[in-house]
């Protein structure tokens, strides 16, 4: 019965097995490389309205870039974003899951599900998918960012492999590029002109562009811009209207003015 | 004793009877089709008596709060495995109807041990266009029917038959005020012609109920604008749009209170 409003729970009656969703490692140990499947860079970082999420395109698999248009930002509902770093299939199965869990539960008990609820469930995919992600073949590392209705703030929320959720007070990073722009922000929150939440859109934009491209200076695995090719990073921003994505234009116009110059 | 299939026919004719005197009081609820999307109307008592299933479709019933839940959930749970196992756009009205709702519906129907569903219900899926609408309406016996453009629940089928030709002799609406004024009209003359039905006596009812044919003589205009103000003056006007240019992959909206106000019609609003 989805009495209480679980999909996960219909999902399973309906014959869906977990270890289909999240598969068990049996065997492959061997070939997983958990240090080359988180090939990416993801971050979140408040600013003056709200949430800034961004992520690059670029997907690897080793050396080998796959493909270099990936949207690893993804809109799990009107308010929450879920930025991933990890096993793309993983991944996206997770985001599709949630995506489907907070639909149902809206519509069957007919109110939103809370915004402590929404990270608890991602905590629990997390924590069920932990034998895959021990073995390298299923690791996910996410950041989840949304709009708090009831406390009226934007927040961020990063995970460790095993499902633990730590609150960020003013950005998370995830991915192999992340140590770099990490680095830039402590910095700039430390010494910087002043601390970063409090930029307005314009400025926390050009700086989300600035950052992504010092971490695809440090890191093969990230794609920054690529202007030539019409290439931006996926940025979304998450504030009391919802989640909205900022348009490559912007981005281009912004990229042309202020970062490469 | 009802081993014998005469004994059977019997008892499932009493289950009309029954049934069809359960839903004598109920609200009429009303789907129109337009430009903009689809626009459900019914009033209530307290109890909503229209959800959102999925992305693109709305459902709207009439009958017990209790039967209705229960298959909403079937509906829903049927829409969203479905949706997340193959893909959002597969999860059509049609089927739906056809494979989730009329055969749950019908065997409680027939299964004359057990309770019926007293409920009727329709289905509303918006398209990207106007004519990808979908209509569904149910029975309590789990007869469906696709209807154009225009759908409604109400006591018999023969209230039904003189709605649609009331439609059909309408001009089609064009705005989501448009649409409104038409669908508050013909929930007015649903709600009048149910009432003049239900006072008849059995006999006469039942050949009313067993007759399909359009009621020849509909209520004139003042009387539809005193029973819409009459109502609306006690119940809860209750509007759902599927709005086809949300721009999003979710249609659904309830029109909140302060929304209709302006929209309906001056000489419908109750005077207080």
């Amino acid at each position: 019965m989805g009495q209480q409003g679980d999909f996960l729970q219909v999902l399973q009656e309906q014959g869906y097995a977990m270890d289909t969703l999240f598969p068990s490692s049996k065997g492959s140990s061997a070939l997983a490389h958990p240090e080359l499947t988180t090939g990416t860079t993801v971050f979140a970082m408040k600013y003056a309205d709200g949430v800034l999420v961004a992520g690059d395109r670029r997907a690897t698999a080793g050396n080998v870039v796959m493909y270099d248009r990936t949207d690893k930002v993804l809109e799990i509902d009107r308010f929450s974003v879920m930025a991933i770093a990890g096993v793309p299939a993983t991944a996206f199965e997770m985001a599709r899951v949630l995506e489907h869990s907070f639909k149902y539960y809206r519509r069957s008990q007919l109110q939103d599900l809370s915004f402590e609820g929404k990270l608890r469930a991602l905590s629990t995919l997390l924590k069920n998918n932990a034998p895959a992600a021990l073995a390298g073949t299923g690791t996910v590392v996410p950041v989840y960012a949304g709009y708090d209705q009831l406390e009226g703030c934007g927040k961020i929320f990063f995970y460790d492999i095993l499902g633990a959720e730590f609150e960020a007070v003013e950005y998370a990073v995830s991915g192999s590029g992340s140590s770099t722009i990490r680095g830039i922000l402590y910095y700039m929150n430390r010494w910087g002109t002043g601390p970063v939440a409090g930029l307005n859109e314009e400025d926390a934009l050009i700086f989300v562009l600035r950052l992504m491209t010092s971490a695809a200076e440090f890191d093969s695995a990230t794609g920054g811009v690529d202007a030539q090719a019409q290439l931006y990073p996926i940025v979304k921003r998450v504030s009391a209207e919802g989640v909205r994505t900022i348009p490559s234009d912007r981005l281009k116009s912004l990229y042309s003015e202020k970062v490469l110059t | 004793m009802y081993e014998e299939p005469y004994r059977w026919i019997e008892a499932v004719a009493n289950r009309r009877n029954y049934l069809d005197d359960q839903f004598s009081q109920g609200n009429p609820l009303v789907a129109v089709s337009f430009a903009k999307g689809i626009l459900l109307l019914t009033v209530n008592r307290g109890t909503e008596k229209i959800y959102e299933i999925y992305d693109r479709i709305a459902l709207g019933g009439m009958g017990h709060p209790a039967d209705l839940e229960k298959l909403r959930y079937t509906l829903l749970d049927m829409a969203h495995v479905e949706g997340f196992q193959r893909s959002p756009s597969d999860v059509t009205v049609a089927r739906l109807m056809k494979n989730g709702l009329a055969p749950v519906i019908k065997q409680a129907f027939e299964e004359i041990y057990k309770a019926p569903y007293i409920t009727k219900v329709l289905l509303a899926e918006v398209g990207a266009t106007q004519d990808r609408d979908r209509l569904f309406s149910i029975n309590y016996d789990g007869m469906y029917e696709e209807q154009k453009e225009f759908g409604l629940l109400a006591a018999s089928p023969s209230i039904r038959e003189s709605l649609v030709e009331e439609w059909k002799a309408q001009e089609r609406p064009t705005t989501l005020q448009n649409a409104l004024e038409v669908s508050l009209r013909l929930w007015g003359i649903a709600s009048l012609l149910q009432a003049s039905t239900s006072s008849l006596d059995a006999e006469e009812e039942e050949i009313a109920s067993a007759t399909t044919a359009a009621v020849s003589t509909l209520p004139d205009d003042e009387a539809i604008s005193a029973r819409i103000q009459e109502t609306l003056a006690k119940e809860t006007l209750e509007c759902v749009l599927l709005d086809r240019e949300s721009g999003k992959m979710e249609t659904y909206r309830t029109l909140t209170q302060s929304e209709l106000q302006p929209l309906i019609p001056q000489y419908l609003i109750p005077a207080s």
